[in-house]
């Protein structure tokens, strides 16, 4: 007992130290999972009233271009109205029968937090359930893919950034449909990395790459971004960058986009595996 | 004792501050990203007892850990750095020894100390941090990159602070 003792007070210190060191790398370990995390969310709740100030200033200031940028798109979207009114064959459904014929719903959302600078990023949407947004839902800017709802709490959501090691999209090169799985490596912004697309195929820079919907997340032929330059790394496969579509250091206005058929597509696929 | 406590925390709300505001939003490529409140471990008094140097520590990362949203990543870096603070300054000790009271500071001890003692520390708080963030081993060489470029600009930032300290 009296040799237990002088080992305790002999060595406190670095006991101290082991029990503290321990505590943190349980909670890296067990806590960064964004969705199990019920401290952080609370804590956040706190922090957020601030990031929402010096958003809403930022916004602001870029006022001038969000309004550019929205007007484009805008445009963009009544051409695609009326080629699709003109098109429209009476033997289908109308586009905008909820019940029968829609399967995406979109709904848009402001950016109050959001980082590139580090290995797994995270951005903060200013909606959450009450506003219908839920976990796997998938999140595009006005021009190509950003992320994936990976949290949400009653009024505000955290998506999972492309620009995130841990990030996978199943995508395919628009010109001949070949598919593979973009990550992003942790170098820069503005690039990320597709694989597994086979050597035969001819690929040239500056082809279009986009969302395949094999994940039941992203609708199909969302634009990702273009080639910029590729290699023959090892094995089979090229190795290709991808110059990203979304500038995620000016992101201030999304889409969040849900598939209302993704359970059922999920439960047939799952009696099968 | 109580002004010192009262000066403590203002130095620590300083830092905090500094690193949330300012230095999180340094934006670099990727590459760069100081931590500076790490000062804060650096600055307290030499003869602050093991265990709650360990504890303050721990608190100092916790907090940033609650503000940037990684439960547990900053805590368990500087409870490493204010572990391993001591043997730090032990081993770089001035040859007659530190004196009673004394705080680590470069009008005492000079410049040159001050450097290898604030190398030391970021470094160890950097490299713990840097490779606990991205949990692997691949892309090794990337990652100590990162620490090397990050470490030497909080690194400048704390010694042009501890000198502008000095000034007043």
């Amino acid at each position: 007992m009296k040799n237990l003792l002088n080992f305790l007070a002999r060595y406190n210190n670095l006991i101290i130290f082991l029990l503290l060191e321990g505590i943190a790398i349980f909670l890296v370990v067990t806590g960064n999972d964004y969705q199990n995390s019920r401290v952080l969310k609370n804590v956040r709740v706190l922090s957020i009233g601030i990031e929402k100030k010096i958003s809403n200033t930022r916004t602001y200031l870029n006022l001038h271009e969000i309004n550019t940028k929205i007007s484009q798109e805008n445009v963009d979207l009544r051409n695609k109205l009326d080629r699709l009114i003109k098109s429209e064959s009476p033997l289908f459904f109308s586009v905008a029968d909820t019940i029968h014929q829609q399967q995406y719903v979109y709904t848009s959302a402001e950016i109050v937090n959001n980082s590139t600078n580090r290995q797994k990023n995270f951005f903060t949407l200013n909606k959450g359930i009450k506003q219908g947004i839920d976990v796997d839902m998938a999140v595009t800017s006005g021009e190509g893919v950003a992320g994936i709802i990976v949290s949400s709490s009653e009024n505000f959501s955290v998506a999972m950034s492309l620009l995130n090691l841990d990030f996978r999209l199943s995508v395919r090169m628009k010109s001949n449909g070949f598919f593979g799985s973009l990550s992003w490596d942790g170098r820069d912004y503005k690039y990320a990395i597709l694989n597994e697309i086979p050597q035969h195929v001819i690929i040239n820079e500056g082809d279009t790459v986009e969302t395949t919907g094999y994940s039941a997340i992203f609708p199909q032929g969302k634009l990702i971004g273009v080639v910029s330059d590729f290699e023959k790394a090892g094995g089979d496969f090229y190795k290709i960058r991808i110059l990203l579509a979304t500038d995620f250091k000016k992101l201030n206005y999304v889409n969040v986009i849900g598939n209302l058929r993704r359970t059922e597509q999920k439960l047939v696929e799952k009696s099968y595996q | 004792m109580i002004n010192s406590i009262i000066r403590y925390t203002i130095i620590f709300i300083v830092l905090i501050l500094l690193q949330l505001l300012l230095f999180n939003n340094i934006q670099f490529s990727g590459f760069i990203n100081p931590y500076v409140y790490i000062m804060f471990i650096l600055l307290l008094p030499v003869e602050i007892s093991p265990w709650l140097l360990l504890i303050i520590s721990f608190f100092t990362g916790l907090t940033i850990d609650f503000f940037i949203g990684t439960p547990g990543l900053h805590a368990s870096a500087t409870v490493l750095s204010g572990f391993l603070r001591p043997y730090v300054l032990r081993l770089i000790s001035p040859r007659d020894g530190y004196d009673p009271g004394a705080t680590p500071s470069m009008e005492i001890y000079g410049f040159r100390w001050f450097l290898i003692y604030t190398l030391f520390i970021v470094l160890i708080h950097h490299f713990s941090l840097f490779y606990l963030e991205v949990f692997r081993f691949t892309d090794f060489l990337r990652t100590f990159l990162r620490v090397l470029l990050s470490s030497v600009f909080s690194v400048t930032f704390i010694l042009l602070a501890e000198y502008y300290r000095r000034g007043r």
